[in-house]
C-alpha cells in the first residue's frame, strides 16, 4: 500500500511538469493549429538556460525561472514571428516537418556549443527528500510541483479573466470570427506561441536538478507532450493539465509495478489506445 | 493498364538524349568501382545509394499516397534487426536473412497500418512515431533477443556461394557497392511502374482527396496498406542492407526517430511524389552530412582563413562540428520547406518553366 501510494504522489508531482509541458503545447496548437514538434527543444533550450544562469552566476534554478520565463517567451515569440507565421495555412504536414527542422538546428546547435556530454546541475537539495506519513518525498520534485501549481493557476486566471487572455481563447475558437470582432489574431499567435515556449522553458528549469541535461533530451519530451495533450484533447488546457497528471501517474505505478525499462511503453500503448477509441481526448470536442 | 506497358510508354515518350544520358550514367555507376579503388569514396557512394533505397521506400507511402508516416525506422529496424539476430545468433546468411526481414517488416506494416490508417492527418504522424518508438524501447528491453543497449556487433559475414564458386567472401567495399546499386535501381523501377500503374493512380487520388477518392469506390484502407507494405519491403531491405555494411546495430542506430526523421528529408529535400526527388535529396544530403562528419567543412573555413586552426574558435569547431552533422538537416529543411516547398526538384522545375515562358 505504502508502495502505491509511493508511486501515486512522486507520479502527481512529476505529472505537474508534464501539465505545464502538455498545456504549452497546447496552447500553440489551439491557436495556430500548428503541431509544435519543436516543443521538447525548447524545453531542453530552458534547460541549457538554467544550467548557464547555475553555473556561471550560481543563481539557483528555482529562483532562476524568473529570468527564464521571459527569455523563453521572447524566444517563442521570435521564432514564431520569424518562421512559424509564414506557414500559416500551408499543408500540416509541411507545418510539421518546419517545426522538426527547427528543433534539430536547436539540437544540434546545443551540441556544437556543449557538446553532447551529459551535465549535470547539483544543488544541496537535489537527492534531498523529506517524508510524511512513512511516504519519502524528493524536495526538488516537491518544489518545482508547487511551483507549476502556482503557474498554473496564474495561467488560468489569464486566460479566464484577462481580456487578452479571452482574446486568446476567442482566437483558438474561431480564428475567423476572432478577427471579424477586431482581434489582432496575429499577435495572438506570436503571444501563444511565446506564453507555449516559456511554459516549456519552465519545464526545463523546473526539471534541471532532477535529469541529465543533454541536446538529444529534446526529443522525449516532444513525445511525451504529444501523448499529453492527444489525451486531454487537443486545444484544452484543463484536458493537458489532467493528461499531464495521468501520465505522471502511469508512468511513476508502471516503473514500480512491471519494470523502469517498460514504462514508456506503458505511455506510448496507452496513447495508441486513446487515438484508437477516444481520438478526441478526454476533454476534447471531436476535431477529427 | 499493365505497369509494364506504361514503363515502355514513358520511355518511349522520353527523348533519344535522356536515354543516352541515362545509359551513360548507368554505365558509369557500374565500373566506377573499377576506376576509384578509395574505400572512402566508395563508401559515401553506398550511403548514397543506401538514402536513395530509404527516400524511395518513404516516397511511395509519403510522396504519392500522401500519409506522411515519421515512423519508418520501425521498418529499417525491422530488417536490421531481423538480419542481424538470424546472422549472428542462427548462422543463416544476410541474403536468406534479408528475406526474412522483409516478411518481419511486413507483419510490423500491416500492424500499423491497421491501427494507424484508422487515423489522419497530424494524429497519422503521431501514430506512426508512437509505433516505431515502441519497437525501439521493445529492442533495448527484450535483452534476450535483441541483446537490449549494447546492440548486436557481426564477427564473420559467411562466403557468398553458388554452387561451389566463391562469388564474394564480403572483404572489401565493392561488393556492397553493387549490391547497394542494385537494390537502389530496383527501388527506383518499382517505384517507377508503380507511378504509371492504375495502383500509382489509386494512391495519388486518395493523396488529393481521401473522401473523393473513397466515393469513386478505391477502398482507403486496402490501398493505404499496400502503399505502405510496398514502402515496408524497400526500407527493411535497406535496414538489412545497412545493418550487414556497417557490421553494428543498437537501437539508437536503427530504431531511433532521428532515422525517421532523416528518411523523410531526404524526400522533402529533394521533392516529394517525384521519382528523382529522392535520389536528387540523397546526392544533396549525403555529401553534406559527410563533409560535417569527416571535419572537411571546418578544413574549408581554416583554408579560407577565417580562423585558423590554432585559434580558440578553430579548434573549437574541428573537436565539435564533426558531432554536430545532423545540424545541415535542420538547417535545409527550414530553408527547403519555407523557400521550395516542393524540393529542389520542384524549385528547378519552376525556375526552368518559368524561363521558358520568356
Amino acid at each position: 500500500m505504502t508502495v502505491l501510494l509511493q508511486s501515486l504522489i512522486s507520479g502527481i508531482l512529476i505529472g505537474g511538469v508534464y501539465a505545464l509541458i502538455g498545456i504549452g503545447l497546447t496552447i500553440i496548437f489551439g491557436v495556430m493549429r500548428v503541431i509544435n514538434f519543436a516543443h521538447g527543444d525548447i524545453l531542453m533550450v530552458g534547460m541549457y538556460m538554467t544550467y548557464i544562469l547555475f553555473t556561471s552566476l550560481g543563481i539557483d534554478p528555482f529562483v532562476s525561472i524568473v529570468i527564464t520565463i521571459p527569455l523563453m517567451f521572447l524566444f517563442g515569440a521570435f521564432l514564431q514571428k520569424l518562421f512559424i507565421n509564414r506557414m500559416q495555412g500551408a499543408l500540416p504536414q509541411n507545418q510539421i516537418l518546419l517545426t522538426i527542422g527547427l528543433g534539430l538546428i536547436m539540437s544540434n546547435t546545443m551540441m556544437l556549443i556543449f557538446t553532447s556530454d551529459y551535465k549535470i546541475l547539483s544543488t544541496s537539495y537535489s537527492s534531498e527528500s523529506f517524508n510524511v506519513a512513512g511516504i519519502s518525498i524528493s524536495s526538488p520534485l516537491a518544489i518545482s510541483f508547487l511551483i507549476t501549481a502556482a503557474i498554473t493557476l496564474l495561467l488560468y486566471w489569464f486566460l479566464l479573466k484577462t481580456d487578452t487572455g479571452q482574446a486568446i481563447r476567442a482566437t483558438a475558437q474561431d480564428r475567423e470570427a476572432a478577427q471579424l470582432m477586431g482581434i489582432n489574431v496575429r499577435w495572438m499567435s506570436i503571444l501563444a506561441f511565446g506564453i507555449g515556449s516559456a511554459l516549456a522553458g519552465t519545464a526545463g528549469a523546473l526539471i534541471s536538478p532532477t535529469y541529465y541535461i543533454f541536446p538529444q533530451i529534446g526529443g522525449i519530451f516532444t513525445l511525451k507532450a504529444f501523448v499529453i495533450t492527444v489525451l486531454g484533447g487537443m486545444g484544452s488546457i484543463v484536458g493537458a493539465t489532467l493528461g499531464g497528471v495521468i501520465i505522471g501517474v502511469a508512468e511513476s505505478v508502471s516503473a514500480v509495478y512491471i519494470s523502469s525499462g517498460w514504462k514508456d511503453v506503458v505511455v506510448f500503448v496507452l496513447f495508441l489506445l486513446v487515438l484508437l477509441f477516444k481520438p478526441a481526448g478526454l476533454m476534447g470536442k471531436s476535431r477529427m | 493498364m499493365k505497369p509494364t506497358f506504361a514503363l515502355i510508354r514513358t520511355s518511349a515518350g522520353t527523348s533519344p538524349v535522356a536515354i543516352a544520358l541515362g545509359v551513360a550514367i548507368l554505365a558509369g555507376l557500374f565500373l566506377f568501382p573499377n576506376f576509384v579503388q578509395s574505400p572512402y569514396a566508395l563508401h559515401i557512394m553506398i550511403l548514397f545509394f543506401l538514402s536513395t533505397i530509404q527516400g524511395e521506400a518513404w516516397n511511395i507511402i509519403g510522396g504519392y499516397t500522401g500519409q506522411y508516416s515519421v515512423g519508418h525506422a520501425a521498418y529499417f529496424g525491422a530488417g536490421a534487426y531481423t538480419t542481424m539476430i538470424l546472422m549472428q545468433y542462427k548462422q543463416i546468411p544476410p541474403w536468406y536473412g534479408m528475406l526474412a526481414g522483409i516478411g518481419v517488416a511486413l507483419v510490423v506494416s500491416l500492424i500499423i497500418g491497421s491501427i494507424c490508417f484508422r487515423l489522419r492527418g497530424p494524429y497519422f504522424v503521431l501514430a506512426s512515431i508512437a509505433v516505431a518508438e515502441i519497437m525501439r524501447l521493445s529492442a533495448m528491453n527484450l535483452k534476450d533477443i535483441t541483446n537490449g543497449a549494447e546492440g548486436i556487433l557481426i564477427t564473420e559475414i559467411p562466403v557468398f556461394k553458388i554452387g561451389e564458386t566463391i562469388v564474394t567472401d564480403f572483404l572489401s567495399k565493392v561488393p556492397f557497392y553493387y549490391i547497394g546499386l542494385v537494390i537502389a535501381l530496383i527501388t527506383i523501377l518499382v517505384t517507377w511502374m508503380v507511378q504509371n500503374s492504375k495502383l500509382g493512380y489509386y494512391f495519388q487520388a486518395i493523396r488529393e482527396d481521401q473522401d473523393a477518392a473513397h466515393s469513386l469506390g478505391i477502398s482507403l484502407p486496402i490501398y493505404k496498406n499496400i502503399a505502405l507494405a510496398l514502402s515496408a519491403i524497400f526500407t527493411s531491405l535497406s535496414g538489412s542492407f545497412y545493418a550487414v555494411y556497417i557490421g553494428f546495430i543498437d537501437p539508437p542506430t536503427v530504431l531511433a526517430l532521428d532515422i525517421s526523421v532523416q528518411i523523410v528529408l531526404i524526400c522533402i529535400i529533394g521533392g516529394i511524389g517525384t521519382i528523382w526527388g529522392p535520389v536528387i535529396g540523397a546526392m544533396v544530403l549525403v555529401p553534406l552530412s559527410e563533409a560535417l562528419r569527416s571535419n572537411l567543412i571546418a578544413q574549408m573555413i581554416f583554408k579560407t582563413g577565417l580562423t585558423s586552426e590554432e585559434s580558440g574558435i578553430g579548434t573549437f569547431l574541428k573537436e565539435n562540428l564533426a558531432h554536430a552533422h545532423a545540424l545541415i538537416y535542420g538547417i535545409l529543411v527550414v530553408v527547403v520547406i519555407l523557400f521550395m516547398p516542393d524540393g529542389i526538384l520542384g524549385w528547378v522545375k519552376k525556375l526552368t518553366a518559368k524561363k521558358g515562358r520568356g
